[in-house]
C-alpha cells in the first residue's frame, strides 16, 4: 500500500481553515482517537525498554506501568545489534537505500524521454508504463521469483533491489513535474547547443527537485515495507530483510520479546523520521510551486 | 563582431541551410530523437519489462500448461487448470472469505476514515499532533503491524487486558475461527485508516467556504452542516478512497501468512495466500499461475474502475 502515500500528503496543509466553532468535545475527540490509534505502537516502545521476562508482567490488572516504563533500559537495543536482527536492519537499509538511488536516476531519466523528448511511438511507450504501475507487484511476484531463480540471483542483493527500480508510480510523478516545464526552454537550449543529457541534467533535474523527493520517498517505502519478496528470494543470513527476520523469530518457540519489539520499533522510526524530516521540505516545494 | 552575436550568425546560417534540406534532415532528426529516447528509457523500461510484464506473461503461459512428476515436460492443456480450479471448493472458500474480507472492512474502514477527516480537518497545532499520531500505523511495515498485533492479540495480550479491566470476558482472536478473521480485518482497518483519512481531507479542505457560511445562516448547527455539506460533496474522494482500499486489500498477505496462515479452518485463508499455498506448500504451479491470472485480472479490473472515476473528479 505504499505507493501513493507521500504524493497525497501536501493538499491539507495547502489551506487551513477553521471549520465551524472549536468545541471542547471536539478536542476531546481528538485527543482519545489518537491515542486508541498510538496504543499499540506505543506499548511495543515501552515493552522494548524492559527486559523480556517482564513483557507481559504490568498487563494484570492495567496500570499506570503497563503504559509507562518506571525504569527505561536500552538493553534490549544492544542486544538487537549483536543478534542476526541487526545484521538483518543493515540489509533492509542497504536495500532500500540502494533502490532509491539507482530507481530514482532510472525513473526520472525515463520520465524526461516522455515529457522533453517528442519521438515517434512515445503515446505507445506511456501505455506500455501505464500497464506495469497498473499490476500489482505483490500479485506477479510468485512466477517473478521463479524467473529470478533461473537466473541464479536467490539471495542476492541484485535479486531483492530489481523489482524495485522500475516503479510506474514514480516515472508518472516526476513526469508530471517534468510536462510542468516549458517546452520553449528545451527549444532555446537545444538551440544554444546543449546536448539532451545536459538538458536533462541542468535543467529538468534542479527544477523538479521536489517530485524527485517524492519520487524517492516512494521507491523507499516500497522496498521497506516489502513482505512478500524478501520472503521469496531473500531468505539466508546473510540477504534476509528485517521484516522477515523478525517474522521468523515470531514464530520461534522461545521468543525474546524484549528483543522482537526492539527490532520492530526500529523498523518503524526509521521510515517515521525520514517521512516527518523530507515532508517539510517536499510540502514547502509543492506549496511555492502551488502559488505560482 | 562579439563572440555571442557571431555564433547566433552562424546558428541562423545552420537553420536556413537545414531548411534547404529539409526532408533528409527531418528523418534524421527522428532518428536522433528515437536514438536519445531509447538510450534515455533503456534501463526503466528494461526494468519494468523484467519485473512487471514478463512475470504476468510468464503467468499467463503457463496457466495454459500442466506438468507433472512422471511427465515434467510441460504439455499444453486449454483451459483444464481453470476448469479444475473453478472446481476446487477450497478456491471457492478463499473467493468467499476474500469477498467477505473487503465487503466488511472497506465501507466500515472509509466511514471511520471520513468521520476522523471531519474530526482532524480543522487547523491548529492540538489537531496536527494528534492527526500526525492517527498517520503513524500507515509508516508501520505490514509485517511489523502484524507483529505488534499478533502480541496484542495472545491469551495474555493487552487486548484481552483491556477487556478484563473493562469488567468483560476473555476472547480468543485469533485462535477462534469465528474471530480470526474480524481480528485481520481490525489490524488491516488500523493501519490505512489514517492514509484514507488524508484523502478525505484534503476532499474537504476543497469544499468552498461560502457553502458553510450559507448553512450557519440557516441556523444548522455543527454536525448538522457536515451531514448536509460536507458528506455530499466529499462523495467523489469517498468513492475514490473506496475503490482504492479494495484494490489494496485484495492483496492482504502479511498478517495471514504471519499470523494465521489461512486458519483456523480457512477463515482467514484471503486469496493471495491461497496463491502462495498453492504454489509453495502445495506444489501446484499450474494451478497457482492460473489463480494468479485471475488475481491480476480482478485487480486491474478494480483499478480500471478507479480510473475511470478519476477522469470523472476532474470534470
Amino acid at each position: 500500500m505504499s505507493t501513493t502515500k507521500i504524493v497525497t500528503v501536501p493538499p491539507e496543509y495547502r489551506r487551513r481553515r477553521p471549520r465551524g466553532t472549536r468545541s471542547p468535545i471536539t478536542t476531546i475527540l481528538q485527543v482519545v482517537v489518537g491515542i486508541i490509534m498510538i496504543i499499540p505502537v506505543w506499548w511495543g516502545a515501552v515493552t522494548s525498554l524492559r527486559p523480556s521476562s517482564e513483557a507481559f508482567r504490568f498487563l494484570d490488572p492495567l496500570q499506570l506501568q503497563t503504559f509507562f516504563p518506571l525504569r527505561a533500559s536500552f538493553d534490549n537495543y544492544f542486544a538487537l545489534v549483536e543478534s542476526d536482527l541487526g545484521r538483518a536492519t543493515l540489509n533492509s537499509i542497504i536495500v532500500s537505500g540502494t533502490t532509491v538511488i539507482i530507481g530514482v536516476v532510472t525513473c526520472a531519466m525515463a520520465a524526461y524521454a516522455l515529457s522533453a523528448i517528442e519521438f515517434p511511438g512515445r503515446n505507445a511507450v506511456f501505455v506500455v508504463v501505464l500497464i506495469s504501475f497498473l499490476i500489482p507487484f505483490d500479485a506477479i511476484a510468485m512466477p517473478l521469483a521463479d524467473v529470478v531463480r533461473d537466473w541464479g540471483l536467490v539471495n542476492t542483493y541484485v535479486g531483492l533491489i530489481l523489482p524495485g527500480i522500475g516503479n510506474g508510480m514514480a516515472i508518472l510523478l516526476i513526469r508530471t513535474f517534468f510536462l510542468a516545464i516549458p517546452h520553449e526552454l528545451v527549444e532555446a537550449a537545444r538551440l544554444d547547443g546543449l546536448g539532451w543529457f545536459a538538458i536533462f541534467w541542468r535543467i529538468y533535474v534542479p527544477l523538479a527537485v521536489p517530485s524527485l523527493i517524492g519520487a524517492g520517498l516512494t521507491l523507499f517505502l516500497f522496498q521497506w515495507q516489502a513482505y512478500l519478496w524478501p520472503l521469496l528470494v531473500g531468505t539466508d543470513k546473510e540477504h534476509m530483510l528485517a521484516p522477515i527476520a523478525l517474522a521468523n523469530f515470531m514464530t520461534q518457540t522461545s521468543i525474546d520479546y524484549g528483543v522482537l519489539f526492539a527490532g520492530s520499533i526500529c523498523l518503524t522510526v526509521i521510515p517515521l523520521i525520514i517521512l516527518f524530516s523530507l515532508q517539510r521540505y517536499f510540502i514547502q516545494s509543492t506549496v511555492s510551486s502551488g502559488i505560482k | 563582431m562579439t563572440a555571442d552575436s557571431r555564433t547566433r550568425t552562424a546558428k541562423a546560417a545552420r537553420t536556413v541551410t537545414q531548411a534547404g534540406g529539409r526532408r533528409s534532415s527531418a528523418a534524421r532528426q527522428r532518428r536522433e530523437l528515437l536514438l536519445v529516447a531509447a538510450v534515455f528509457l533503456a534501463p526503466a523500461l528494461l526494468a519494468l519489462f523484467i519485473t512487471r510484464l514478463l512475470p504476468a506473461g510468464v503467468s499467463l503461459v503457463e496457466s495454459f500448461m500442466r506438468s507433472t512428476i512422471l511427465n515434467p515436460t510441460p504439455r499444453f492443456v486449454g483451459l483444464q487448470n481453470y476448469a479444475e480450479l473453478f472446481a476446487d471448493p477450497a478456491f471457492h472458500s478463499s473467493l468467499l472469505v476474500t469477498l467477505v474480507f473487503t465487503v466488511i472492512l472497506n465501507p466500515l474502514q472509509v466511514g471511520l476514515a471520513f468521520l476522523l477527516a471531519v474530526l482532524y480537518s480543522r487547523s491548529g497545532r492540538t489537531t496536527r499532533f494528534f492527526r500526525a499520531l492517527v498517520i503513524v500505523p500507515v509508516v508501520v511495515p505490514p509485517a511489523i503491524s502484524a507483529i505488534f498485533w499478533g502480541i496484542v492479540y495472545r491469551p495474555d495480550g493487552l487486548a484481552n487486558a483491556l477487556l478484563r479491566s473493562l469488567g468483560l470476558p476473555e476472547q480468543p482472536f485469533l485462535t477462534s475461527p469465528d474471530q480470526a478473521l474480524g481480528s485481520i480485518m481490525l489490524l488491516v482497518g488500523w493501519v490505512g485508516l489514517g492514509y484514507w483519512m488524508l484523502f478525505l481531507i484534503a476532499g474537504i479542505n476543497d469544499i468552498p467556504e461560502e457553502l458553510y457560511e450559507a448553512a450557519s445562516i440557516d441556523g444548522a448547527g455543527s454536525w448538522r452542516k457536515h451531514l448536509s455539506v460536507t458528506l455530499p460533496l466529499v462523495r467523489r474522494p469517498m468513492l475514490f478512497v473506496l475503490v482504492a482500499a479494495t484494490a489494496i486489500h485484495f492483496i492482504t498477505f502479511a498478517p495471514v501468512q504471519i499470523l494465521t496462515r489461512g486458519g483456523p479452518n480457512g477463515s482467514t485463508n484471503l486469496i493471495m495466500y491461497d496463491v502462495y499455498k498453492r504454489a509453495y506448500d502445495l506444489r501446484d504451479v499450474s494451478m497457482a499461475q492460473a489463480e494468479v491470472v485471475i488475481l491480476v485480472l480482478l485487480a486491474l479490473s478494480i483499478v480500471a474502475i478507479q480510473f475511470r472515476m478519476m477522469r470523472g473528479s476532474d470534470r
